[in-house]
């Protein structure tokens, strides 16, 4: 027999069951479209996804923190719990005192994020960059007009922050030395006309970073302020804090109360302290985050009266100041080369002690966690081609019934029962071929409109624009559930064409 | 009539030696074959008559390889139906012999020269090909003018031509009809034997025909073979 009528017979016989035919191509259409959506979704989530957490470096980032220790907690003596009690509420009791007691001489250190620390952190296989990150606060003087605002690093490659920026320019590399300010500070500084505005850039700016001297232990600070208010205020209440010791006397407590306090503001190792100052000129002018931008740190305020240097500048009048060379920076982010290294370069760093945080591992948590949902899917899409093909082999099985005759009469004629067989497995491979061209093509077409939809959703509730579909279709999805449906639709074929094939052409031909 | 041994083996086109065929089931067998043993040379025509269920069908099948013998010995057109397998049965079928049945057995769905290429299909005949021989066989049978007619289109006398040009199409050496004109007034009846007997006139092919016509057998055929419960008689 030849190759083209094997093909056109069961082609032939299908068109004669129109119907039944559609019905069952229905069944099949539908397991290879749900099959189809669902690797395709998979694929599409899995690459946004990845495409997100790559924007800005994020998933080859560690952040880095100094960590705080309790240390020199030196055994205390047992502890003893009086009175008639069962023996867990005196265990807790105990348990608590006993904490109390070691509390009281323990020692909170901090490992800082020192000069050197960082450097040996850059020294760190497979990390590329360390990124200090400084939360200051200071002074700017422009002319004489002082004012108090917050000093943060920034990059040069940050893009979302470069938007911002209404006059001048971004930075141009992570050290140069040069300042942007925010448009409110501008207008406190009298730069209240747009064209004024542009008159500003290039003005030096003196920017002054004051003395943190750790010598009291303790410090008076007025505590509603976002950023340090101005200089008198912060004269004066360094003067409150220098005279507070010996002032003690004058405030209506007892012998003991002051020797107590007297104890705790006792003065640490006295370090050299003194103001640092730097003229920057100014490269640019940015307005405050809108509330799209903001949204994405719930919690913390703007400050609106602030300054920007570049990370490397920044951190270089930073660490000019000799109280704040000595406790450090509060954190830096280390860039790894290669998302594979990250975890690995994250126990490094706490094996230096400090604490680190890789959003890594939160993405691949949230990766296990799609990966889950989407193994689902794809099992219940297979389910709904073992379903389609259930009915394939029962109509197909009927079609044989209802066809001896015609299958005993092509026995008659030179029919082998391997051609018979075959046209049966062609006609089940065909529904299935059929079936997954409509079924993809379905897939494909819905997934505009729904990728249109889930974008209006996420926009609508975490006010984030997505780039590129959350729908893709690789050829491999094609190749699968073409392989997928036409296997299982040939599979199913495959009972009913033996039976077929086993078709007695005496018996079949008896009867009219 | 047992065969004569004196016979030229090229010139026999059927020897069956023997052959029983029972059906059913152990606890109730039907013995519709009981041992029949027949020889039919080359050419030669041959009239199988005999009551209903006396076995007419059932040998005739098994002459045209469609069914099993359940012993005995059975070659036909130089072939050992034992010794074949199945695919070579099946070219058999369609190569070899060709049957005419009562009930024309056509294809509902196929037009009339889709019916008569079929044997052709399964031979692995290339399409053009076979399309000129069935339409030739068609237009040799009178229907010239209803290649593409479906037999519920056709009259039955019409609908036995085309299973008559069916059964001749590839030449076949042995042509085996199971009462052909059963279902067909005598004049069309007469149409449709002469169709077969020209055949075999022309290609020398050997013919079994079925019949309950006493007449019918004694004017187209050598020789009458007669069924009795399995059994031949004469
Ligand atoms: N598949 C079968 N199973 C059981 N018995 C069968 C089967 N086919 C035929 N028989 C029996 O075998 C016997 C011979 O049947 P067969 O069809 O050969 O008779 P026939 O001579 O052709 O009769 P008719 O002239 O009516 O066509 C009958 O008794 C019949 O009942
Ligand atoms: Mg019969």
């Amino acid at each position: 027999m030849r190759l083209t009528d094997l093909l056109v017979m069961p082609v032939a016989s299908l068109g004669q069951q129109k119907l039944r035919t559609m019905l069952t191509t229905l069944g099949v259409i539908f397991g290879a479209f749900v099959l189809a959506a669902s690797l395709s979704i998979k694929e599409g989530v899995q690459e946004t996804i990845d495409r997100e957490s790559r924007k800005n470096d994020y998933s080859r980032k560690v952040t880095v923190f100094p960590k705080w220790d309790v240390v020199g907690s030196k055994p205390v003596s047992e502890v003893i719990v009086d009175g008639t009690m069962s023996p867990g509420r005196r265990e807790r009791i105990r348990k608590a005192l006993e904490e109390q007691e070691r509390s009281k001489d323990a020692k909170r250190t901090r490992l800082d994020l020192s000069k050197e620390r960082l450097e040996k952190l850059a020294g760190l296989p497979h990390v590329q960059q360390v990124i200090p990150i400084i939360h200051d606060g200071g002074l700017v003087l422009l002319g004489t007009r002082p004012e108090g605002v917050s000093l943060d690093s920034g990059s040069p490659e940050d893009d979302a922050f470069l938007k911002r920026i209404i006059a001048g320019r971004g930075f141009l590399a992570p050290d140069e030395r040069g300042v942007l300010v925010s448009e409110l500070l501008a207008y406190r500084l009298g730069i209240v006309n747009d064209f004024d505005l542009q008159q500003l850039i290039g003005r030096p700016l003196r920017l002054e970073l004051q003395g943190r001297s750790s010598s009291p232990g303790f410090s008076v600070s007025i505590s509603r302020r976002a950023s340090g208010g101005d200089r008198e205020e912060h004269i004066a209440l360094e003067q409150v804090a220098a005279q507070l010791p010996a002032a003690l006397d004058r405030f209506d407590l007892t012998e003991e109360e002051v020797e107590a306090l007297r104890k705790a503001i006792r003065p640490g190792p006295v370090v050299e302290s003194g103001v640092i100052s730097e003229d920057f000129p100014v490269v640019g002018v940015y307005r405050r985050k809108n509330e799209e931008e903001f949204k994405g740190n719930r919690g913390s305020s703007q400050a609106d009266i602030s300054v920007v240097l570049p990370y490397l500048t920044a951190a270089d009048l930073y660490f000019r100041e000799p109280g704040r060379r000595e406790q450090g920076i509060d954190q830096a982010v280390l860039l790894v080369d290669e998302e594979l290294n990250v975890k690995d370069v994250a126990r490094q760093v706490e094996g230096l002690g400090l604490d680190a945080r890789a959003a890594i591992e939160f993405i691949e948590r949230e990766r296990l966690i799609y990966d889950l949902i989407f193994g689902g899917m794809t099992c219940v899409a297979g389910v709904a081609l073992l379903v389609s093909a259930l009915g394939i082999a029962n109509t197909m099985l009927m079609s044989v019934l209802e066809r001896q005759r015609e299958i005993g009469i092509m026995k008659a004629v030179g029919a082998d029962n391997r051609h018979l067989q075959f046209i049966f497995i062609i006609e089940g491979g065909l529904i299935g071929l059929v079936g997954a061209a409509v079924g993809l093509l379905l897939a494909y077409c819905a997934s505009f409109p729904a990728d249109t939809w889930v974008r209006s959703m996420i926009m609508r509730d975490i006010k984030m624009e997505l780039k590129g579909s959350i729908f893709v279709f690789p050829p491999w999805i094609g190749a699968t559930v073409f392989a997928f449906t036409v296997l299982v639709t040939t599979l199913a074929a495959y009972y009913p064409s033996r039976h077929a094939a086993r078709v007695d052409p005496v018996t079949a031909l008896r009867h009219e | 009539m047992t065969g004569s041994t004196s016979t030229d083996e090229a010139c026999v086109a059927i020897r069956a030696v023997d052959l029983i065929k029972t059906y059913g089931t152990k606890v109730a067998p039907v013995e519709a074959l009981r041992g029949v043993s027949l020889e039919i040379e080359a050419g030669e025509r041959i009239a199988l008559l005999g009551k209903s269920g006396s076995g007419k069908s059932t040998l005739l099948n098994l002459l045209g390889g469609l069914d099993h013998a359940s012993s005995g010995g059975l070659h036909v057109g130089g072939h050992d139906l034992d010794q074949l397998s199945r695919r070579d049965l099946a070219r058999f079928r369609s190569a070899t012999v060709g049957m005419i049945f009562q009930s024309f057995n056509l294809i509902y769905s196929r037009t009339s020269i889709e019916n008569v290429e079929l044997p052709m299909v399964f031979a692995g005949r290339p399409p053009r090909e076979r399309r000129e021989s069935a339409r030739a066989a068609l237009e040799s049978v009178g229907l010239a003018d209803r290649l593409n007619h479906r037999p519920n289109q056709m009259s039955g006398g019409e609908n036995q031509r085309v299973a008559v040009a069916r059964a001749l199409v590839n030449r076949p050496k042995v042509v085996l009809a199971d009462e052909p004109t059963g279902n067909l007034d005598s004049q069309t009846a007469r149409d449709v034997m002469g169709l077969i007997l020209d055949h075999v006139r022309r290609h020398n092919a050997t013919l079994v025909l079925v019949t309950h016509d006493e007449e019918l057998a004694a004017t187209c055929t050598d020789r009458v073979v007669r069924l009795k419960d399995g059994r031949l008689v004469s």
